[in-house]
């Protein structure tokens, strides 16, 4: 039974407003992702969280009690809540199963031996129980980290960029081991990253830090499909922004009449957000757009087309592979979003 | 918002009383008797102690840029042959105490005292550190820009004053300072050798004068020249201490014509400062073997060894304390402890012996003459080493680890305990040990504060030598440069750090 | 675990030390009445070489330990000044006369018991009977023949300038301080300065009179003012042909043939301390002084070494040695000349 609720937390250092009224609600067994730029103050957020800081403004209650306010905070060692930080941050004078264990000093040795054991295996590395942590790879290391983080049962398990220090094959692997133990501990989490793609991929919830707030919380298709403004829109994605024109429901832009996804009112002016993955292109001599550059990826490819005096990006996947020079029609499927303004 | 533990707090500040109690009750004693404080400095006396005292710490200031440039120089920046070995050799110095040095030099050479003589062994024992500060300075250049002025048309000696130096600068001033503050309190070699510096002078006149008003007074006069060079020190450190990596690959200039000279010269530099003394000392040890008073030296090494070790022990846990403050908690009380301590760093070890004297003699008679007040002195002596060696491996703990252990349920002072120390701890040990080295090395302090009975192995050489007994010191001055100052050189962190970039 | 490392090293450390501490921890007493002791501390101005083995000898003989710090006299005066009432000192042997009057005069020192003092003849024992002189020593002039031709009729000739650089003194030995106070007396504080301060110009500076000797054996000075003890001893180890300095004296009734006397003086009176002072006068230190230390002894029955000039033959000055006790005056006229 842990919820956790911010509401209206703010923190400021010195003059500097860093997060100007956080509201949010982490219900209990679910993974948030608090997707924000650097410096969006997300790892003040979670400092906050954990008791590190103090809120210069606003709460923020757990499991219905209140932990954090401007008169009063709880100190960390009490709020059982987990921290996985950046870089794993293991004791380096323990190993592997000491680390693990470092949180239940409480506990019976029986009780201990048998949760250090659990974990282990939950995170595969039993043979590793006696190993130092520099003997560890990054990946291992991010495991051990989570699972000590785990071992006392906290609350709320919060996580610092944990992917961020390793390489990019590594890292997809370990978000779904990662959220797979989650799940096995029906642990609730937080998890805070600049990666759209770690957040939409791994958060039951998405909520997005901007400028000090939450602009937008929701799943990640609503996030996706959905952003709430431009921001947020050209955030997440690769989108391209072009003008247009409500007229008959649909909105009127150089490259046709476009379906809008959200509710838009006749005559408004504004701007459409198409993402890369909306665009269709054909090759044809006649067409009004010219391939002018291209990034392959092997199984897709971006590919940039100037039509109509606007320059675009494409992604195009399949055999059909665009070259520099060719002549392509340019088509918009399915629904865009609509922002007026 | 975090407290230190109480534990912290009192050691904390109890080292800084320790070291301001002392010299407030010298101040105290002087202006008692002002009236004949005033009378003794005002002699002729002083202003030739003054003139003596300024033109070593000038001449030797001077001597030691040159050799300690050159070397630096020469083994980093030019293609000199076995470059890395002669850095090396420049820092071996490092590792023969002053006065062993003195007495290396006196016992080869009968007449070998006053001005000259200070000036040479003082300008061989400190130009290692200028060499050291140099060395740290020009592994940080951008060689690029010294190519770019000899395409430019300037040849090596112009490239070198009008490129190379300025660069270097801050780095030597700061050595210099240090080499200056050293010359100040330098005891042991200036004794031995007979020449009448402020530190000479004080011990004399503590030796040869009932009413010590007269000590006090040439005491403070050393103090206040030592803090004036102390607070130019303190405004160039700075510059000196950047942490920045070598740039690039560090390209070495043609020395061509000059290099058998360089070669020659270096090797005359490295025979002059350790080959000759560590030479005669050696012989000097050999003749006085037969008649070695074994159970003599035994008793001597006994009580060197126990009073280092002790010191090292108690000045470690101080310095912990004092770090874990300063660094770990951040509170301003902190760093005035820790200032605090840096302040006594200036004074020379004879003022320091004379007011714990005074101060037992007269307000603690309990610890007077005990190893107590001895280790007292020692701690005040040797805080700021020991501050410098500890307090760099304990702010290495990542600061997540300490969120990491509280997050888990441990609270912020255990956590210290838990998870700090032992992570720092084979720093401290190094640290520990360093002190323990240095003070191994000790000798005004401990003569003038040592408990009878209780001989070490330096105070046993100064009282051989000034029996000009040179075959009954000798092995006494090996047995210091052996087993204290060789693996001080090996655990100093500048030194291993120079000579490790000399290879680059 | 670690935690218990370190308090178990501390503990270890912190017993070590004690162990050594046990005793020298000070014990700030100045009981008139005489206690039972079995260790004295004893404040010594002489060299260690010289008089630790019948120091030795004398723990051996009676069972009383003694601790020895050895220091120079004035520098053991000064601090017994220093520490005051404080002081853990039990005897203060010291060099020369004057260190052990000018202690006396301060009043630190008890009366010694007639029979000790009646020990040695007048005027080796202080006037008010607070310290008692131990064993006799001559001021010399030691020289290298081959560079002196002939020794100076008087120790004043040392001030002209045919003697810069070529004599050794050492201004911070308690027996070159009593030898300048014997000269302020009977030359009066004038001429002693002049000659100080020439001295200043003239002489090369050694911490002691072991010092000077080696100097001169080994030809780095030309001369030097010694006590003759050291010279005699010398002579007696390595053999008189061997050497290659000669003792001189200079004129008869010369303040540079100074005859002075090494004493005892009891700062905190006990039987232990007693017998220290008494064996030391007894035959078996007595002897010791003349077969170790070539010094003269003070007791009858005791003949002092052939190859020495008996005392009643050395032209020294009139002087009686309790005048010497002004110290301090002479230690401020040697800083005045510079020479400290």
């Amino acid at each position: 039974m842990a919820t956790l609720n911010l509401r209206g937390v703010k923190k400021s250092f010195g003059d500097f407003e860093v997060l100007s009224g956080v509201d949010l609600l982490v219900e209990d067994k679910e993974l948030v992702a608090v997707l924000g730029a650097s410096g969006s103050g997300k790892s003040t957020l979670l400092r906050l969280i954990a008791g590190f800081e103090k809120p210069t403004a606003g709460t923020i209650e757990l499991a219905e009690k209140e932990i954090s306010s401007v008169t009063k905070v709880l100190v960390p060692e009490k709020r059982n809540i987990g921290i996985v930080p950046q870089d794993a941050a293991l004791f380096p004078h323990l190993s592997v199963s000491q680390n693990i264990g470092f949180g239940l000093a409480g506990w019976s040795s029986k009780d201990k031996v048998a949760r250090v054991a659990e974990l282990l295996e939950i995170v595969e590395l039993t043979e590793f129980a006696d190993a130092r942590p520099e003997k560890l790879s990054g990946g291992q290391a991010q495991r051990v980290a989570l699972a000590r983080a785990l071992a006392p049962r906290p609350a709320i398990v919060l996580m610092d960029e944990p992917f961020s220090a390793l390489d990019a094959e590594l890292r997809t692997r370990l978000r779904l081991d990662v959220k797979a133990i989650l799940k096995k501990e029906g642990a609730t989490a937080i998890l805070v990253t600049h990666d759209q793609e770690e957040a939409l991929s791994l958060a039951d919830r998405v909520a997005v830090l901007r400028n000090g707030q939450i602009v937008q919380v929701g799943s990640p298709t609503e996030i996706y499909n959905s952003p709430v403004d431009i921001g947020i829109a050209t955030f997440l994605g690769d989108s391209v922004l072009i003008d247009g024109e409500v007229k008959n429901g649909k909105v009127l832009t150089l490259l046709g009449a476009l379906n809008p996804l959200n509710k838009v009112t006749e005559g408004q002016v504004g701007r459409v957000a198409i993402r890369g993955e909306n665009f269709y292109l054909l090759p044809n001599p006649k067409g009004e757009g010219e391939v002018v550059g291209q990034v392959f990826f092997g199984h897709d490819a971006v590919v940039e087309v100037v039509t109509r005096g606007v320059k675009i990006r494409a992604r195009s996947n399949g055999p059909f592979a665009p070259e520099v020079g060719m002549k392509v029609s340019v088509w918009v499927r399915g629904s865009v979003n609509f922002y007026p303004g | 918002m975090r407290k230190p533990p109480v534990v912290i707090a009192v050691l904390g500040v109890s080292a800084a009383l320790l070291a301001v109690l002392p010299i407030g009750y010298l101040v105290l004693r002087l202006f008692e008797g002002l009236d004949r404080a005033l009378a003794e400095l005002l002699r002729f006396r002083t202003l030739e102690l003054l003139s003596n005292t300024g033109l070593l710490v000038l001449a030797v200031s001077v001597s030691a840029l040159l050799l300690g440039f050159s070397q630096a120089w020469l083994t980093t920046r030019s293609n000199v042959r076995f470059a890395p070995v002669f850095a090396v050799l420049a820092a071996l110095p490092l590792a023969i105490p002053s006065y062993v040095m003195a007495l290396g030099y006196m016992s080869l050479f009968p007449n070998f005292s006053g001005f000259f003589a200070s000036w040479l062994v003082l300008t061989l024992a400190t130009s290692p550190y200028v060499f050291l500060g140099v060395t740290a300075a020009l592994v940080r250049i951008d060689t690029a820009t010294e190519e770019v002025a000899r395409t430019l048309g300037l040849g090596r000696l112009q490239v070198l004053v009008g490129i190379t130096w300025p660069q270097v600068r801050p780095a030597a001033t700061a050595s210099v300072l240090l080499v200056a503050l050293y010359v100040l309190s330098e005891f042991g070699a200036i004794a031995l050798l007979r020449f009448d510096t402020f530190t000479r002078a004080i011990y004399n006149a503590y030796q040869g004068s009932f009413d010590r008003t007269s000590a006090a007074a040439l005491a403070f006069v050393l103090l206040l020249i030592t803090l004036l060079v102390i607070w130019f020190e303190r405004r160039y450190r700075g510059l000196y201490l950047a942490n920045t990596k070598a740039l690039g690959k560090r390209v070495r200039v043609d020395l061509g014509s000059w290099s058998w000279t360089a070669t020659i010269g270096l090797t005359l530099l490295a025979v002059i400062s350790v080959g000759i003394p560590m030479f005669s000392l050696l012989v000097w040890t050999v003749q006085g073997s037969a008649s070695l008073d074994l159970p003599m030296l035994l008793d001597a090494l006994w009580g060197s060894v126990r009073l280092a070790g002790l010191s090292g022990l108690i000045i470690g846990v101080f310095a912990t304390a004092i770090a874990l403050w300063a660094v770990r908690y951040r509170t301003r009380l902190g760093a005035l402890i820790e200032t605090a301590s840096w302040a006594t760093h200036a004074l020379p070890a004879v003022v320091v012996g004379l007011a714990l004297v005074f101060f037992g003699a007269n307000i603690t008679p309990w610890i007077y003459q005990t190893t107590w007040l001895l280790v007292i002195a020692y701690l005040i002596l040797f805080l700021p080493n020991a501050l410098a060696a500890i307090s760099t491996p304990i702010a290495q703990v990542s600061k997540d680890l300490e969120d990491v252990s509280q997050s888990l349920g441990v609270p912020a002072n255990r956590t210290l305990f838990k998870v700090v120390l032992p992570i720092a701890f084979p720093g401290i040990i190094a640290g520990v040990a360093l002190v323990a080295l240095t003070v191994l090395k000790e000798l005004p302090a401990t003569l003038l504060l040592r408990p009878t009975e209780t001989n070490t192995l330096a105070t046993r050489l100064w009282g051989a030598t000034e029996d000009l007994a040179y075959s009954q010191a000798a092995p006494y001055a090996l047995l210091l440069v052996i087993i204290a100052g060789l693996p001080a050189l090996a655990l100093n962190s500048q030194a291993r750090k120079a000579l490790s970039e000399v290879r680059g | 675990m670690l935690k218990k490392i370190i308090a178990a090293a501390i503990a270890a450390a912190a017993a070590i030390s004690l162990s050594g501490c046990a005793t020298d921890v000070a014990l700030p007493e100045e009981s008139p009445t005489v206690v039972e002791k079995t260790s004295i501390v004893v404040y010594a101005g002489r060299s260690e070489s010289l008089v630790q083995p019948i120091i030795d000898q004398f723990t051996e003989d009676t069972g009383i330990t003694v601790e020895v710090r050895y220091a120079g006299s004035a520098e053991l005066a000064a601090q017994l000044l220093e520490e005051g009432e404080n002081s853990p000192a039990d005897v203060f042997f010291a060099q020369d006369a004057g260190a052990l009057g000018s202690i006396a005069k301060a009043g630190l020192m008890t009366t010694l018991p007639d029979e000790i003092l009646g020990l040695v003849p007048a005027g080796y024992s202080a006037a008010d009977g607070k310290w008692v002189g131990v064993s006799g020593r001559v001021r010399v002039l030691v020289y290298n023949p081959e560079k002196v031709a002939a020794v100076p009729s008087s120790v004043f000739d040392l001030a002209g300038p045919e003697w810069q650089g070529r004599i050794g003194i050492a201004p911070t030995n308690a027996s070159f301080q009593a030898f300048v106070t014997a000269m302020r007396i009977l030359h009066g504080e004038d001429k002693t300065l002049e000659w100080l301060q020439a001295m200043k110009t003239n002489a090369v500076i050694y911490p002691k009179n072991s010092a000077i000797l080696e100097a001169v054996e080994t030809k780095t000075v030309d001369a030097g003012l010694i006590n003759h003890y050291y010279w005699f001893a010398r002579g007696r180890e390595v053999g008189f042909e061997n050497l290659t300095s000669k003792l001189g004296q200079f004129q008869a009734n010369d303040v540079g043939n100074l005859i002075n006397a090494a004493g005892v003086g009891i700062v905190t009176d006990s039987s232990a301390a007693r017998s220290f002072v008494e064996y030391l006068l007894g035959k078996t230190g007595q002897q010791y002084f003349v077969d170790e230390t070539s010094e003269y002894p003070l007791i009858t029955g005791v003949e002092a070494g052939v190859d020495l000039t008996p005392l009643d033959q050395i032209p020294a000055p009139e002087i009686d040695l309790s005048d010497l006790d002004t110290l301090e005056e002479t230690l401020q006229l040697i800083r005045e000349a510079g020479l400290i």
